[in-house]
């Protein structure tokens, strides 16, 4: 296989990727402690980077199938396009959002104690920081 | 009366391609751009589930569900595989081990082999040489000699094929109902 016809970079195994996803988990967890996991993972559930790591891959696969299925109830309700996953449980919050126009989504998974709407903008703010890093690539 | 029915298989095997054949609704499907071309060389892949339905008569319907193929993803199996009861099993013969891939698959869910019905179909047979039908049915009779477990080349672009599958499948399902009532 020649350059031309090489097959471009998984994702989650670019380092042009990798390191701004890194710079993003780091953005949140510097500015909301309360961060129990969070990772970068492509949309079809490939962890970029994790912190810290969770049973391997496996919040990614999971964000990804509540990503793929939100999206799929938004779709069929003619809602729009989906803007973030939020899982309110007993015991924490799960928030998560695709890096706007990227194959790429944010998942974190916050202590109870954390307000729902601080951690939803920070993650907000943290998206967009990363999607400005890859563009600027 | 309704069958809710898994289509499973390993990725690329034709689930999705199947149920939308099938399917006398459109179907809703959770598919993300496949990051993993090395395992499948298609763009999309499911990554939560794909549902469709099939208005039998008034009374009989057949809510179809697909899983997705890779193991990650393990956790929706078991979601699933909890509330149906059968399976239609596609494995692609030019997988590097389909016959290998269709026995772990039955190992993966033999409870619900056991409990309901399972029929396996056997896509890409076309696409250069691979293993015949007699190498499926061999490891099913020696595996598993209790379960009659249709195995039948299809074409998962062909509603006519996947019909013939599906009843199969029913056809299966029903009868060891009907043999359970026997025996009970």
């Amino acid at each position: 296989m020649n350059a031309l016809t090489a097959a471009p970079v998984a994702l989650h195994k670019d380092p042009s990727v990798i390191a701004p996803a890194t710079t993003a988990l780091h953005d949140l967890t510097d500015l909301i402690p309360s961060v129990r996991y969070a990772t970068v993972l492509t949309e079809d559930g490939f962890e970029v980077d994790g912190v810290p790591a969770y049973e391997e891959d496996k919040l990614s696969s999971m964000a990804s199938s509540l990503q793929g299925l939100s999206e799929a109830v938004v779709r069929e309700l003619t809602m729009g396009g989906a803007q973030y996953v939020i899982v309110a449980a007993d015991d924490g919050h799960v928030v998560q959002l695709r890096v706007p126009g990227q194959q790429l989504v944010l998942a974190a998974v916050f202590d109870l104690d954390e307000p729902l709407g601080n951690a939803l903008a920070t993650c907000r703010f943290a998206v967009e920081r990363f999607a400005t890093a890859l563009t600027a690539r | 009366m309704e069958h809710i029915v898994l289509f499973a298989g390993p990725m690329g095997a034709g689930k999705t391609t199947a149920i939308k054949s099938l399917s006398d609704i459109p179907v809703i499907t959770t598919e993300a751009a496949n990051s993993d071309r090395d395992a499948a060389d298609k763009p999309t892949t499911t990554v939560a589930m794909d549902y469709g339905e099939i208005g039998v008569t008034d009374e009989e319907k057949i809510r179809m569900y697909g899983i997705p193929g890779q193991r990650r993803f393990d956790f929706m199996w078991r979601i699933l595989r909890d509330r149906a009861d059968g399976m239609v099993l596609l494995v692609h013969n030019d997988a590097p081990d389909p016959v290998n891939a269709m026995r772990e698959y039955m190992i993966e869910f033999a409870d619900l082999c056991e409990r309901g019905g399972v029929a396996v179909g056997v896509t890409r047979m076309d696409v250069g040489p691979g293993r015949t039908l007699t190498d499926y049915t061999d490891v099913l009779e020696r595996e598993r000699p209790d379960l009659m477990v249709p195995v039948m080349p299809v074409d998962p672009r062909d509603r006519g094929h996947m019909e013939l599958l599906l009843m199969s499948m029913i056809a299966n399902l029903e009868m060891r109902a009907e043999y359970g009532k026997v025996l009970a």
